[in-house]
């Protein structure tokens, strides 16, 4: 029997007059890499930010591990084990390399902090949360670079970054947006490689575009096109949907 | 006279101001969501307006002369915008609004200096022609003809520019560009060329408005300082960057004023022996409206909800912390040596005989306390409080209070101002820390103007002369003594209260530094730097960025209450008043002082405080057209200086390495200002 | 204060004085080194004037300094005075912190013992205190009550007409000339409230039929009185009293004239005769009527010699801020002459209930008070030459009975 870790029922959301996600019903369990694939505008952004927090829904809900998140901010959402990469890196780029994963594992160690420890004690200082900052450093390949500014990184060590924050949050579940846009399929293969490594503890969810991506790394897939969910069930099961095959035909213009 | 007619009048009173209001807070709305420029000097091209057509009227007579100066006035006035656009804000697209902020302070003091280089400070009457200045008497309703002459002008004039809006492609390029720039640039449309269009057009409405109410009271050198504010909330509460917004909240605003003017106060029964009435609240009633309405819709009543979401364009802020030549034990020392010269400083000063410089150092040490409580939340949580003055205002107030009232304590009146203004900042930080920046910095300067014109509502603050009249004791409890009573005779040196309020301050100067450094290097600091440099990110690894913001923002509102407090407590106060203290313009010079020293360095805007306030000093017994200088260096720096004086060293470094490597790019540009960009 | 330099007038000045270019630059300046070649050994006095040059008043501190300089200019100029002015200016910038600032320069850096200046009851209120705590001779140029009534002190002297003189001139024939109906509309600030305090006071001491109508407050610096105007308008006062000064009561007249209240109900302002308001007025000043505290044209002492000096110097008449500036200046210097000395202690004994000829006749620098006992009029704005109205003096308050005694107005030195 597996454990459902994210479950939304109903998910709606509406710009105006526009609904950009139709009562989406998604459950992803312990463990699974789930992708959500969809043309152009099938309301895949928008899901993943309804379930980030980034956006509240209109209607339905959002559970995470059996707790209802659906009106919780993101840094909540964080806390209770949702965490997310996002599509353009995103780093503190000012900063060192290893302050931007502490900055990250700090945001975890939160309660160990006294109010007091938090206005004057340095933050270099606090044994675990160092040890958890270096050890990050090495899962993701970067302890050689720690010291410098994290704008300097080469854009591949940006996305390790970027990975080693999401992983320094100690997520259940992780939120990919499209995490290789705009990558040659040399370094799409290292950002996937990297992810599985990394990441191969956490339940996945990823969304995408890139169809024969996805088909290689997923264990299940879900197809949405005008936020609605069209199918979903594994690559093999998506392959042969003639509903989905209609659907990026028809939306192969889009892409 | 009937209510109805009453009514009437005052109706027809209110839409007239508002009609001005309108053609004021169009352009700037307009300059602000095409261009995100939060253009302070929109209310001196008001008053540049007004004053080109004092001078075409008395050359043409006042007949001809007014008609041609509606025409041409404005256009003189367009064309000063279009060269402001060119030659000053052009080049700093791209980076934070904040240093449009500067760049038009500076440009306020440049202007209202050059008016009355040319046009003198007396209060002058434009004529408007004799028939048009005629009571005219309809059912029961007198008002004057100019009335309704503004009114049909306006409204004819609004119309006109919302065709233009509407029905024109250029019109409709610059709407689709308040909407949303990036779009527009996407579908292949440069609109940045649109911009000298833009900020020349909103020139010139506010030249009309200028005029038109220049011929309905008169003109004077403040006139564009007293419709700033309202012309900034209007813009807020109708929404940024929209044109309906801005003439429904011109008429709004009118009203308002007018109706609260008029019945406010008004006493209207008695039950059970109380009286009923309205409360007096003019002046107040427009900063209350704009809190309640962002508080409702934050986008204001016609903004594009999804305006607030743009703000990944935002440029970024350029701090002085990164690409400094020294390193951080050099910097310790010279800090160090700092504090070590400013130590004996006063004995140096006491050899002249006096203790002026003293005096003008405690002023320093109060705005370089004040300074750095800004670079808190402006350097390090991206948030502009274009209000911060409230505290430092505040702060005075309640020590002052707390010395006349209470206890004449100095430790005890501090210890007030501190905990009253950071309970301000909590409540100001919880009202509007959620919504976006831009709308944080109207709201906060929303509160500064609320206290601002409530000390003059009561007794108990003075109203418009102020506080006067305490005893600072120097101590606690009755152990310590008298401020003003101590003179001592150390080693040949007297010590005066001067000098005793000098090492005060300069303790709490220091102190308050090292607090802020200490907790800047723990762990709350080190989420404030991460917010600084990418807020959505902070979030999405679990910090709660709200609250961290508004932590930091009660710290520095705590903070710069202390300053407020000191300046009740310096010797060489005599009097608090609310000009010297919650006037606008002080939390615009208090930017000022800190983007001018290095914001983000914490040290540097208190350098920034001392060197704004040298400069003012020096500058004033040289000329009496000094605004006009100092407001020109503001200019200037913020074009090729923007990391602030604590960037110069490296910024000379720079350039001689570019001279060295021969270059042909040397020195300021902006690319090798902005390398970590 | 002081500490360093209290008790020993003599110490040396380290450093040469920023400021003093400043005084070079002026006429009076100029004009000061020719004199110091005719006359001979005379004592050279440092003072001070402080005036709004910038800020709310900066329309009125330029008259304020001309006066000044013109005093300057006679006292260095002739033998009459034992005593060479050097004179230093600063702005007060209409603001009580600036004002200080430029206070503790002019006292502490160029060691003025004799210090003039301010038109705000703010920036005044607070030099007072600072001429208390360093003492030094303070002449204030606000004509707020309290400046020398609660807040009176020992080294204020005043040579501006108070209010509370003002309000028996204007206060007495308007309820027995023009009407006993009366609106009150004052600017919300100290100085609209103590003439509504005032006036309404003497009013009713002057004749008992005398009503209070109505009364409306506007915010300090209001731009647009349409609403308060239509309001008067429409009840049946005979006269509305105003209670503010400067771009307040222009814009308030500008509008009331627009909107045809001028022609049904007298408007008197104790400030409306200003030549600042008669100029920001123009011709709808026409008809109006305003206590006056100075006018060109009344010969009394030496009032026609300054007149024409003045045109001499500066090409048109002085009005009020001129003379206070004038006149406040030859009376510090007048005190000096009476003690025979520049110690300001010794010059504010000579002052203290002293009695001089000025340009508004003699007054007494009243003991109780130190408030001169200038005599007020009551004048109406008729059509003038230009596009300024100008007035005519209807009725003169003679100076001994413009003021209550210092006590009644919450003062009492001696």
């Amino acid at each position: 029997m597996t454990e459902t870790v994210l479950e939304t029922n109903g998910l709606t959301k509406r710009f105006g007059e526009l609904t950009a996600v139709d009562h989406v019903d998604l459950e992803v369990e312990k463990g699974e890499f789930r992708s959500v694939i969809g043309p152009n505008g099938a309301g895949k952004t928008t899901t993943f930010n309804l379930i980030t927090g980034a956006l509240i829904p209109s209607e339905g809900t959002v559970r995470f591990n059996g707790t209802d998140i659906t009106n919780m901010p993101p840094h909540e959402r964080v806390h209770h084990g949702v965490g997310r990469s996002f599509q353009i890196t995103n780093v503190f780029g000012g900063l060192t390399v290893r302050e931007n994963v502490r900055l990250a594992a700090q945001s975890m160690y939160g309660d160990e902090i006294s109010r007091r420890e938090a206005m004057f004690r340095d933050k270099d200082s606090f044994d675990e949360l160092t040890d958890r900052t270096t050890e990050i450093l090495d899962k993701i390949g970067l302890r050689d670079r720690a010291d410098v500014h994290a704008d300097t990184l080469a854009y591949g060590d940006q996305r390790r970054l970027e990975i080693g924050l999401v992983l320094a949050t100690d997520p259940e579940l992780v939120m990919l947006d499209e995490p290789t846009a705009g990558m040659s399929s040399e370094e799409t293969h290292e950002t996937m490689t990297l992810i599985s490594d990394v990441l191969s503890d956490q339940s996945l969810m990823l969304i995408e575009h890139d169809i024969d991506l996805v088909m290689r790394v997923s264990d299940r897939v879900t197809v949405l096109t005008r936020g609605q969910e069209l199918a979903s069930g594994t690559p093999e099961d998506i392959a042969t949907n003639e509903d989905v095959r209609d659907a990026y035909l028809g939306g192969a213009r889009d892409e | 006279m009937t209510f109805v007619a009453d009514l009437t009048e005052q109706l027809i009173n209110g839409v007239t101001l508002g009609m001005v209001y309108v053609l004021l807070a169009a352009g700037l709305s307009i300059i602000f969501g095409v261009m995100d420029v939060i253009n302070f000097s929109h209310g001196e091209l008001f008053a540049l307006g007004a004053y080109f057509a004092l001078s075409i009227s008395g050359a043409l007579g006042v007949g001809v002369g007014f008609w041609t100066a509606l025409v041409v006035a404005p256009l003189l006035v367009g064309i000063v915008g279009v060269a402001i656009e060119r030659f000053t804000i052009r080049p700093l697209y791209g980076r934070n609004p904040l240093y449009h902020i500067l760049l038009t302070f500076g440009l306020v003091l440049i202007i209202n200096d050059l008016i009355k280089l040319v046009w003198g400070t007396q209060q002058r009457n434009l004529g408007v022609p004799g028939y048009l200045s005629q009571p005219v008497g309809v059912a029961g309703i007198q008002v004057s003809l100019y009335n309704y002459f503004m009114i049909v002008f306006a409204g004819a004039l609004a119309l006109g520019i919302y065709l233009f809006l509407e029905r024109t492609k250029y019109g409709m390029i610059v709407r689709a560009g308040s909407q949303d720039r990036q779009m527009v640039r996407n579908v292949g449309i440069d609109i940045d060329k649109y911009y000298t269009l833009v900020f020349g057009l909103g020139a010139a409405l506010a030249a009309v408005g200028g005029i038109v109410l220049g011929g309905y009271q008169s003109i004077s050198t403040g006139m564009g300082n007293s419709v700033i504010i309202p012309a900034f909330i209007i813009v807020v509460l109708g929404g940024l960057g929209s044109f309906r917004g801005a003439v429904f909240g011109g008429l709004l605003v009118g009203i308002i004023r007018t109706i609260t003017r008029t019945y406010g106060g008004t006493e209207f029964g008695e039950v059970a022996g109380i009286t009923l009435s309205l409360p007096d609240l003019e002046g107040l009633t427009i900063f209350l409206l704009m809190i309640a309405v962002l508080l409702v819709k934050p986008q204001g009543l016609f903004g594009n909800p999804e305006f607030q979401d743009e703000g990944g364009e935002e440029g970024d802020l350029l701090t002085g912390a990164d690409g400094g030549v020294f390193t951080d034990s050099v910097r310790m020392k010279l800090g160090a040596a700092a504090v070590g010269l400013l130590a004996i400083a006063p004995f140096a000063i006491l050899l002249t005989g006096n203790d002026y410089y003293i005096i003008l150092l405690n002023r320093v040490l109060i705005m370089a306390i004040f300074a750095l409580s800004l670079d808190i939340v402006m350097g390090y949580t991206g948030l502009v409080p274009l209000g911060h003055t409230m505290f430092y205002g505040v702060g005075a107030y309640v020590a002052a209070l707390v010395m006349i009232h209470y206890t004449s304590s100095f430790i005890i009146a501090l210890f007030g101002a501190i905990v009253i203004c950071a309970l301000i900042a909590w409540i100001v930080g919880s009202l509007s820390i959620r919504v976006s920046g831009v709308y944080f910095a109207m709201i906060t300067l929303a509160f500064a103007e609320l206290f601002y014109n409530a000390v003059f509502k009561f007794q108990f603050t003075g109203g418009s002369d102020g506080l006067l009249g305490w005893d600072t004791f120097f101590g606690i409890a009755g152990i310590g003594a008298e401020l003003n009573g101590i003179n001592l005779l150390i080693a040949g040196f007297e010590i005066t209260p001067n000098i005793v309020f000098y090492y005060t301050a300069l303790i709490l100067a220091v102190a308050s530094l090292l607090f802020a450094r200490r907790f800047m290097n723990a762990p709350f600091g080190s989420v404030l730097q991460s917010i600084s440099e990418a807020e959505e990110r902070a979030e999405f690894i679990g910090y709660d960025v709200t609250k961290y913001k508004r932590r930091a923002f009660v710290i520095s509102g705590g903070m710069a209450g202390m300053a407020g407090g000191l300046l009740a407590v310096k010797p060489s106060t005599f009097i608090i008043s609310p000009d010297q203290t919650l006037a606008w313009i002080h939390s615009g010079e208090v930017i000022v002082m800190t983007l001018l020293g290095g914001m983000g360095t914490l040290f540097g805007p208190m350098i920034g405080a001392g060197v704004f306030i040298g400069a003012e000093d020096i500058l004033s017994s040289y000329t009496e057209q000094w605004r006009l200088v100092i407001g020109t260096i503001f200019v200037l720096f913020v074009l090729f200086v923007p990391r602030g004086l604590v960037s110069i060293p490296s910024l000379l470094v720079q350039r001689r390495q570019s001279a060295e490597s021969d270059s042909p790019s040397v020195g300021f540009d902006e690319s090798e200002v902005n390398t970590h960009d | 204060m002081r500490g360093a330099t209290n008790g020993d007038n003599d110490s040396i000045v380290f450093g040469s004085s920023r400021r003093t270019f400043l005084s070079a630059a002026g006429a009076a300046g100029t004009v000061a080194l020719a004199g110091c070649a005719g006359g001979s050994g005379n004592e050279t006095v440092t003072i001070a004037s402080l005036n709004p040059m910038s800020g709310a008043y900066s329309s009125l501190g330029p008259a304020q300094r001309n006066g000044v300089e013109l005093a300057v200019q006679q006292i260095n100029d002739s033998d009459e005075f034992d005593y060479e002015i050097d004179a230093v200016y600063d702005d007060t910038e209409t603001e009580a912190g600036a004002a200080s600032q430029a206070a503790q320069e002019v006292v502490q850096q160029e060691q003025a013992d004799f210090v003039f200046g301010a038109i705000s009851s703010s920036v005044a209120l607070g030099l007072n205190e600072f001429a208390s705590d360093a003492e030094f001779v303070y002449f204030p140029g606000a004509a707020a009550v309290p400046v020398t009534g609660e807040a009176c002190n020992e080294w204020v002297f005043r040579f501006e007409t108070s209010t509370a003189q003002i309000a028996e001139a204007i206060s007495a024939y308007t309820v027995n000339e023009i009407g006993s109906n009366v609106w009150f509309h004052i600017a919300d600030y100290a100085y609209g409230d103590s003439v509504y305090n005032r006036t309404r006071e003497r009013m009713q001491d002057a004749n008992s039929n005398f009503t209070e109508v109505g009364k409306t407050e506007s915010s300090l610096g209001s731009s647009n009185f349409g609403s308060y105007i239509s309001q008067i308008s429409s009840s049946d006062a005979d006269a509305v009293i105003l209670g503010m000064t400067g771009g307040d009561l222009v814009n308030f007249v500008n509008q009331a004239a627009n909107q045809g209240l001028a022609q049904e109900k007298a408007l008197v302002g104790p400030t409306m005769a200003f030549k600042s308001a008669r100029s920001g007025a123009g011709s709808n000043a026409v008809g109006t009527y305003g206590g006056v505290r100075y006018d060109p044209s009344v010969d009394l002492g030496d009032n026609q010699q300054f007149v024409e000096a003045y045109q001499n110097e500066y090409d048109g008449v002085p009005g009020n801020f001129e003379r206070v500036g004038y006149e406040s200046i030859r009376l510090m210097v007048r005190g000096m002459q009476e003690a025979g000395s520049t110690d300001p202690t010794d010059v504010r004994d000579a002052l203290e209930g002293g009695t001089f000829t000025t340009v508004l006749g003699d007054i007494t620098l009243r003991e109780s008070d130190h408030q001169a006992t200038n005599p007020t009029w009551m004048g109406e704005l008729v059509e003038g030459d230009g596009d300024m109205a100008n007035v005519d003096l209807l009725s003169k308050v003679e100076g001994e009975n413009t003021l209550p005694p210092g006590s009644e107005l919450g003062c009492e030195l001696n």
